[in-house]
């Protein structure tokens, strides 16, 4: 492993490099300057050599359905009525890269997810045995299983192309800029000063979406409608499922207890009692 | 029981069920294991590496919950657990000692032993359950992934608990008992120390 990564799957310790400084990039999606074009998703599938996939027309503006092994890159959209007043919400839709990410956390095997010292969250297919616990592990529901292969695949936020100092394939595509890639620092400090533009405008509760619950995200959202992320296809507040956490964690250390102790208990009773008698005694025998 | 001294412990088909039990039970608990701990994650090596043994795992636990029904269906009648079953574990530590004044006279099955079927049973109905979820998790609701996660690998540890035990009662704690497995047949005097209710029942 090179030393630009901060995190392994199933690697205790962290991982070399993981004490480096390294500036945390981000992507922000500013939802208000979306125009719903789909530049991205095309760019997306187009990059990373995907294949034109076609769902049939089912009376909405999107495209698919949900993501999928080979569709990282989704345009929601959302029809509905937000304070009386019908909201269009077209809102894209990807792995957010979390800084605490649920996958990476849940994943068995050694390598098959690693966290890159800029953030980027990646899967490495060579690792990957196919179990599928990133997909419970991940509280956005991005990972997704492709029969074919047996592995899970996701967004890569283009970790190819920003190793080499370009941007990702969708961020290039977007027509409108409602697309930004940089220092996730400072796209946090301009998805502030967007919010307050917004709220200056009249959307009381626009604001920036960058949940807690995951240690924040590294795909950041500007939303109008900040109070209801549901409505643009974003959980209110994810977490890493707690049965995820209780098994990674105590139930490990009762686990090992168990085997451990289980192992050595019997070892130590033998040598302190010994095993029962053979057979009953001589007078014992057959009942004459 | 036959003239020549020998007690039949166990038939051959209560033998072979219970080995492919232990067989198929040993091969999805390895591999299994390996998925628990990045510390045992060698075992996926040895049993074909990482994609492998998450591709067969899955079908070990099929022939282990397979065979266990079979097993179920042959001994659920004599486990079942009596007053006299609750007085011996209640006492067990004593029997852990070689104490055995107090204890009352075990049948075919002992007290531990019949826990042991128990509890292998709910375990294994458990991993079942959850490890169908987690066979095909592209095809299950998040609640029930979420719920088997868990489950999974909580019932796992009880059920390789409980066999460590019976591993160590089955072999060096009880001579000669592994032959009861076996070959199939004990000594009359065996019989009579460690199963004394069973060996009354089948000598008349």
């Amino acid at each position: 492993m090179s030393q630009d990564l901060q995190a392994v799957s199933a690697t205790p310790g962290g991982a070399a490099g993981s004490d480096v400084d390294t500036t945390s990039l981000a992507k922000l999606i500013d939802t208000s300057t979306c125009i719903g074009c789909k530049a991205c998703e095309a760019a997306c599938q187009e990059w990373n050599d995907h294949p034109v996939t076609l769902a049939p027309f089912d009376g909405t503006y999107q495209s698919q359905p949900d993501l999928s092994h080979s569709f990282w890159n989704l345009i929601k959209f959302n029809e509905t009525e937000i304070d009386g007043a019908p909201a269009w919400l077209m809102s894209k839709y990807q792995c957010m890269h979390c800084i605490d990410p649920g996958c990476l956390r849940s994943c068995p095997a050694p390598g098959a997810i690693v966290q890159h010292a800029n953030g980027i969250v990646d899967f490495v297919p060579e690792q990957c045995i196919g179990c599928g616990y990133c997909m419970t592990g991940c509280p956005f529901d991005v990972p997704k299983f492709d029969p074919y292969t047996k592995k899970v695949y996701k967004c890569t936020l283009c970790t190819d192309r920003v190793s080499v100092g370009l941007e990702p394939a969708c961020i290039k595509a977007c027509p409108t800029s409602c697309l930004t890639f940089g220092a996730r620092d400072e796209l946090i400090q301009i998805a502030e000063e967007r919010a307050e533009t917004l709220r200056e405008d009249g959307f009381q509760a626009a604001g920036v979406y960058n949940p807690a619950g995951v240690g924040g995200t590294q795909v950041l959202y500007v939303l109008r409608h900040a109070d209801q992320p549901e409505a643009y296809g974003l959980p209110a507040d994810p977490q890493i499922p707690w049965t995820v956490t209780l098994w990674k964690g105590p139930l490990k250390w009762l686990g090992n207890l168990v085997f451990v102790g289980g192992v050595l208990g019997a070892f130590l009773h033998y040598v302190r009692y010994g095993p029962q008698a053979e057979e009953a005694p001589e007078d014992a025998r057959d009942g004459e | 029981m036959a003239s020549d001294g020998r007690v039949t412990r166990f038939n051959a088909a209560e033998r072979i069920v219970h080995w492919v039990v232990a067989l198929a039970f040993g091969y999805a608990a390895l591999t299994g294991l390996a998925l628990w701990s990045p510390r045992l994650f060698w075992l996926a090596a040895v049993f074909g590496g990482g994609t492998t043994a998450r591709a067969w795992h899955p079908w070990g636990g099929v022939v282990f919950t397979a065979a266990l029904a079979v097993m179920f269906l042959k001994w659920a009648r004599a486990m079942r657990i009596d007053a006299d079953d609750r007085t011996w574990l209640a006492r067990a530590h004593r029997y852990a000692v070689h104490d055995h004044a107090g204890l009352p006279e075990p049948g075919r099955f002992n007290a531990g032993q019949k826990a042991l079927f128990w509890l292998q049973s709910a375990a294994a109905a458990l991993l079942l359950a959850s490890g169908v979820v987690l066979w095909l998790p592209e095809s299950m609701p998040r609640a029930l992934r979420e719920a088997s996660i868990l489950i999974h690998p909580l019932a796992a540890v009880a059920s390789i608990g409980g066999i460590i035990l019976h591993v160590y009662m089955g072999t060096a704690a009880v001579p000669k008992a592994l032959r009861g497995m076996i070959q199939g047949w004990v000594t009359p005097r065996w019989a009579a120390l460690h199963h004394p209710k069973w060996y009354r029942e089948i000598r008349k």
